[in-house]
């Protein structure tokens, strides 16, 4: 575990999210990477960013949240790095797709900071 | 924080405005070429977003709706639904309504007026409506259920097995473990490791534990589960709530307001069982009943399914159906409705109406032997018998709304046949009258609504020209007006054209071309026989079925058609109907030997006959001139005027006039009975009845007599010496 400061990745593509949830991860002292696509996180992440938790967005416009998950869970590093998914879709196939893909979990917007955070304790090693 | 807030805002509504934008633009496309997958992904990525920006800045108004847009999108991209254009105006309809709650969210911390509130209540009902919405299919994969019997203890017992697989989806066992403990303490815990494979079979990705865990807590059942959310779907889970907290949810069953919820409802509102559970006990219940079916038996009842399930304490089960009970019992009685045959209700206004004559002859005979008690008595029983009329009527009386609502489709129908963009408007759905008028009235309404969006209502590109919205509007009304029904049918067309219909008429026969009529009465010709306007007769209207037969339709109703026209604004047309066709309150009048009776609701007061100039049928009321007639004249009774005459003073549709006769015999109720075909020709008499002392006195048609006096007084005060002066002195 160690006291180190915990880095989270956060994908989405809505400018509203980024700057809220990442105000938000800061105050609570977390360390945060940002992407605003699917595809600029991929890169982030095949080029060394080594994250403790990726949090994403599930509908972006280019390669989708599912697609995106599968990549990174095939990146060596990141095998075991709880993915959570952050959106609207509460869908159960959905989110059988998800799991499927390698998501540790689901988080239905709007989530409150505390239950967001809640959840971060939660799947975070 | 409060700038960060502010900010966030600013930030969301500038990108929410964008994103409903471009949703309008893509809806408008999407209408055209409703298969585009792409288009409609991106359609739904933008409500998606507003919604999820707007849980981020706690907007919980537009998250509640945007939910609701998003439902239906989701619906129509998973194939589920199609888009018609319907659909699609109704989503822009949607989006406008988004952009009213972004202004009311940036104008500062403000909820939204309860109108907004309604109107999104109303798109909202549309959208479920047109998506035929039920509830969502839930595709989860078998749960195994192992373990874990309940424990008589004060703390809560949770059950959990993992799945294999946890630890592939980057989650780690002692993650939940410590999670859990952050929400109480945990008292007990037992590892299984049952399920552990020999070493050279067992996968070190994998996991193969189980936990049995005493837990004491404060939070909720619900909230213990939300611990295992991730894994939820992947584990074997059962929590069993503590004994101490049983008397609580006995205590919020007996709290319960008195909806009707179903048993898994109120278990769930109480806390007792989890939504996941509820969810998987009603599985387990539909896979027992297919087990019972093909076994004949019946199938056991979700209460019986949970508690086997062990999420549930039986007692707590039972508490719920004795609520559910309690409940349906209250309900049952709270709405009695009966249905009752038509036939029969009709069957009792006869009786009544024998009932109303015989209750007169009754009183009749009464004053005439001239005991005070018996008179008392059988003025007691006239007054029951009246209330016993109205209530029967009453039990006739249906709102006029279900009739007007079927013009929805016919006006959409229509209007998109003849490519109009018509919008129809309702009021006054809630004026009752006679159910037998409501079925008689439905065709000659019928024919007044298509003739309007036919020939009323102009083309787009007309009304363009003419600087009125493109959108025409058709407004169907309804409202009580002195003991009528009056409905009316207003279009905002151009009116009609009193050059054509005279034209029209002349080409006809109906009138001389040079005939002197005011433009009212030439409107008033579209009523005649044998006439129609229409240039071409087209699909909807002029079907041979012209005006006339629409005012003989009313006319049989014992009602009247008029119609008020201003050019180039639209024209109304007003049906006045009587409440009832059976019975109605009269004003007993005689003349010479004959006894007649005018509906008490158009009498307006009973004056002496005085000041008669010469020979003119006019007098001087209050200053005003009230045209009479002389029923005596009218109807050529015999005998001798007597030397003081009285006039009953009569109104109908604003029109008033004077109703001579010998004696006034007050009030009297009256069933009405037709004149045979063989009278129907008579003017001035709209019926008969029979009075108590057996003789037949005729109803006066108040109507034909108002215009009759009138026609008469235009006529006079034309010309002196008109050939046609109806009602002027023999």
């Amino acid at each position: 575990m160690g006291n180190a400061m915990k880095t989270i990745f956060l994908v989405d593509d809505s400018a509203t999210i980024l700057l809220s949830i990442s105000a938000m991860l800061t105050k609570a002292g977390y360390g945060v990477e940002k992407a605003s696509n699917a595809e600029d996180g991929l890169k982030k992440m095949s080029g060394g960013v080594k994250p403790d938790l990726l949090i994403t967005d599930l509908n972006m416009p280019g390669m989708n949240g599912i697609d995106f998950i599968k990549e990174v869970r095939k990146l060596p590093a990141l095998k075991f790095m709880p993915i959570l998914f952050l959106t609207t879709e509460s869908q159960q196939s959905k989110r059988m797709d998800a799991k499927a893909a390698g998501a540790s979990g689901w988080i239905v917007k709007p989530a409150k900071a505390e239950e967001l955070l809640a959840a971060i304790k939660m799947v975070m090693r | 924080m409060d700038d960060l807030n502010s900010e966030l805002t600013g930030v969301f509504v500038q990108e929410s405005r964008e994103q409903l934008a471009e949703m309008e633009r893509l809806l408008l496309q999407l209408e055209q070429e409703p298969s585009s997958r792409d288009n409609l992904d991106a359609i739904f990525r933008a409500a998606h977003t507003v919604k999820g920006s707007a849980g981020v800045v706690e907007c919980d108004f537009i998250v509640l709706f945007a939910h609701e847009v998003e439902s239906t999108l989701d619906r129509v991209r998973n194939g589920e639904v199609t888009v018609t254009s319907e659909l699609a105006s109704v989503l822009l309809t949607c989006c406008d309504h988004l952009g009213q709650l972004l202004d009311v969210l940036a104008q500062g911390p403000h909820a939204p007026t309860p109108e907004m509130e309604s109107e999104g209540f109303v798109l909202i009902g549309r959208l479920n409506q047109l998506s035929g919405t039920t509830s969502p299919t839930i595709t989860e994969s078998k749960v195994n259920v192992s373990g874990g019997g309940p424990m008589s203890t004060d703390n809560w017992h949770i059950s959990v097995r993992f799945g294999a697989d946890v630890m592939k989806f980057g989650m780690d066992p002692l993650a939940f473990l410590r999670y859990l403990a952050s929400l109480g303490e945990i008292v007990g815990i037992e590892t299984l490791a049952d399920t552990m494979p020999a070493g050279k079979d067992m996968d070190p990705e994998c996991c193969y534990l189980g936990f049995e865990i005493a837990f004491k807590s404060r939070a909720s059942k619900s909230e213990i589960e939300a611990v295992f959310a991730f894994v939820r779907d992947d584990c074997t889970l059962h929590i069993l709530p503590p004994d101490s907290k049983l008397e609580e949810f006995m205590e919020l069953i007996q709290k319960l307001p008195e909806d009707s919820l179903r048993l898994g409802e109120i278990l769930v509102k109480i806390g007792a069982v989890t939504e996941a559970e509820l969810v998987e006990g009603l599985k387990r219940q539909q896979g027992a009943a297919r087990d019972a079916e093909s076994s004949g038996e019946p199938a056991p009842p979700l209460g019986h399914v949970l508690v086997e399930q062990q999420v549930v304490q039986p007692v707590l089960v039972e508490a719920a159906a004795v609520h559910q009970a309690q409940v349906s019992e209250k309900k049952a009685k709270e709405a009695r409705v009966i249905r009752v045959h038509a036939d029969k209700l009709d069957r009792l206004i006869d009786l009544v109406g024998e009932m109303v004559i015989a209750g007169a002859s009754a009183h009749l005979l009464a004053l005439k032997h001239g005991k005070g008690d018996l008179v008392e008595a059988a003025s007691v029983l006239s007054r029951l018998v009246e209330d016993i009329r109205d209530s029967a009527l009453q039990l006739r009386m249906v709102q006029i709304g279900e009739t007007f609502s079927r013009f929805n489709r016919v006006v959409r129908d229509v209007s998109r046949d003849l490519g109009k963009d018509i919008e129809l408007v309702l009021t006054g759905g809630d004026t009752e009258l006679d159910k037998s008028v409501v079925e008689k009235i439905g065709d000659p309404l019928m024919h007044l609504v298509r003739n309007a969006l036919d020939h009323g209502i102009e083309p787009a590109d007309v009304r363009q020209a003419r600087g009125k919205p493109t959108r025409g509007q058709l407004t169907l009304n309804a409202c009580h007006d002195s003991g009528s029904i009056v409905i009316q049918v207003m279009d905002d067309g151009g009116g009609l054209n009193a050059e054509r219909i005279r034209a029209k008429a002349v080409e006809r026969g109906l009138i001389h071309a040079d005939e002197p009529l005011s433009e009212q009465q030439i409107i008033n010709l579209i009523f005649e026989a044998g006439f129609s306007t229409a240039d071409s007769v087209s699909n909807l209207s002029g079907r041979g079925v012209g005006m006339d037969v629409v005012r003989r339709n009313i006319q049989a109703l014992r009602g009247t058609v008029d119609v008020v026209s201003s050019p180039g604004q639209g024209c109304t047309f007003t049906i006045r109907l009587p409440l009832t066709l059976a019975i109605i309150d009269g004003f007993l009048v005689g003349v010479g030997k004959s006894a007649y009776v005018i509906p008490l609701e158009t009498v307006v007061e009973c004056i002496e006959l005085r000041d008669v100039a010469g020979d003119r049928n006019f007098l001087k009321l209050r200053g005003e001139v009230l045209p009479f007639v002389r029923l005596r004249e009218l109807f050529v009774v015999e005998g001798e005027r007597p030397p003081r005459e009285n006039v009953v003073v009569v109104r109908y549709a604003g029109q008033r006039a004077g109703i001579v006769v010998d004696q006034l015999m007050g009030e009297f109720q009256t069933v009405i009975k037709p004149l045979g075909a063989l009278f129907s020709h008579l003017k001035g008499i709209g019926g008969s009845t029979i009075l108590g002392s057996g003789e037949v006195a005729l109803i006066l048609d108040v109507e034909s007599l108002v215009h009759r006096c009138a026609d008469a007084e235009e006529q006079q005060s034309r010309s002196a010496t008109s050939s046609n002066r109806l009602l002027s002195a023999p």
